[in-house]
């Protein structure tokens, strides 16, 4: 997954937020999620239905980006892994096997053990100090870290409505039950 | 292409006929709607060989390219290995990382085959091998294309097949109320 895809997951998942927030509460738009059940059992068991399928919807959305996140922390941690292990080696001193394609290599040497090429998004690329490339990778580790742990925090956010949700209908089927009973 | 098989092209996909009189096909034995059912399946399977082919002709236009560069490489290689002059390169150590080296071409070079298969070949082996591996994908290709509009117009026949079909089955019943009503 490329530079402009995690950046783009993690903008789309502060958009779902946004948007969950609204639907639950279209009165108080600004405001933050409180008192979820008062406004829940306003609603009646069809439209109750259809915030539990939208709710489960995000929350698949949410845990698949979540995968794609932890994907790439561990790519990041391969990258500084990679330049770790260049650190100790001098260069001409060990033959390698070089990828020229994809299916093509040839034996060779490291030349040049001060210096990586490290992508750094939107086609541009930058040569670093393997210090230099390692620090910019563990930044990257941190930054997906951080962003993993805010979208943990949503989706447990998002779970507990979904439970909050589901008690709410199973209450009103009851009430219904209970109704239809009396009424026979 | 079409002189060849009259039921089926030449890899097999059978070939589906017009109908050109209804009551040829719907008979006492099989009304109008197990027909129409028997074309309906007819159109399902030629959909998904249309998906199979149509996402086996994406994965030929990007494995062709691939091999073709391949090749380039391993002709720049022999060029080098003629003037005896070394390579630098930057080659790809991780997903956004490269690394230089210095290569030597020393004649022969490794392909990747796949399930973790690697073996050494000479230039020539190589540009032999790679050069068969894109003819056969470059045939498929071409294959896959053909069959791709092949079926194409085997899904539209039928679907003009069921319709003429059901409009014969409304006529007929059609008729057959009119004459229940004198």
């Amino acid at each position: 997954m490329s530079e402009k895809s995690i950046s783009a997951t993690i903008a789309k998942i502060n958009q779902l937020d946004g948007i969950l927030t609204l639907f639950l509460h279209p009165k108080m738009s600004s405001q933050q999620q409180q008192q979820q059940t008062v406004n829940l059992t306003d609603l009646d068991l069809p439209s109750l239905q259809q915030v539990k399928v939208q709710l489960e919807e995000e929350l698949s959305h949410l845990t698949q980006s979540y995968g794609k996140l932890k994907g790439a922390q561990a790519r990041f941690a391969d990258c500084a892994d990679s330049v770790e292990s260049i650190k100790g080696e001098k260069a001409d001193d060990k033959t390698i096997l070089v990828p020229l394609t994809s299916s093509l290599y040839v034996p060779g040497k490291l030349s040049n053990v001060e210096k990586v090429i490290v992508d750094i998004g939107t086609g541009y690329y930058v040569e670093k100090t393997l210090d230099g490339a390692e620090k910019f990778y563990q930044g990257k580790a941190e930054y997906v870290k951080q962003n993993l742990e805010k979208l943990q925090e949503t989706i447990n956010g998002k779970q507990s409505s979904l439970r909050a949700i589901v008690n709410v209908m199973q209450e009103k089927i009851q009430q219904q039950q209970q109704q239809a009973a009396a009424a026979k | 292409m079409a002189t060849q098989n009259l039921d089926a092209n030449p890899r097999g996909i059978p070939r589906s006929p017009f109908v050109e009189r209804v009551e040829d096909y719907v008979s006492d034995a099989e009304p109008a709607d197990v027909v129409l059912r028997k074309f309906q399946e007819t159109i399902s399977k030629y959909k998904f060989m249309e998906v199979n082919m149509l996402q086996r002709r994406k994965v030929l236009e990007e494995k062709i390219p691939e091999i073709e560069k391949t090749i380039a490489m391993v002709d720049f290689l022999v060029e080098k290995h003629e003037s005896n002059e070394p390579v630098y390169t930057d080659y790809e150590l991780n997903d956004t990382l490269y690394a230089k080296a210095k290569v030597e071409a020393s004649g022969t070079v490794y392909l990747w085959l796949g399930a973790n298969v690697m073996l050494e070949y000479t230039f020539e082996e190589a540009k032999d091998l790679l050069s068969s591996k894109c003819e056969t994908a470059k045939t498929s290709l071409r294959n896959t294309l053909e069959d791709l509009e092949f079926l194409r117009d085997q899904i539209t026949t039928m679907e003009v097949n069921t319709a003429r079909v059901y409009n014969w089955d409304v006529k007929q019943r059609r008729l057959a109320r009119e004459q229940a009503a004198k």
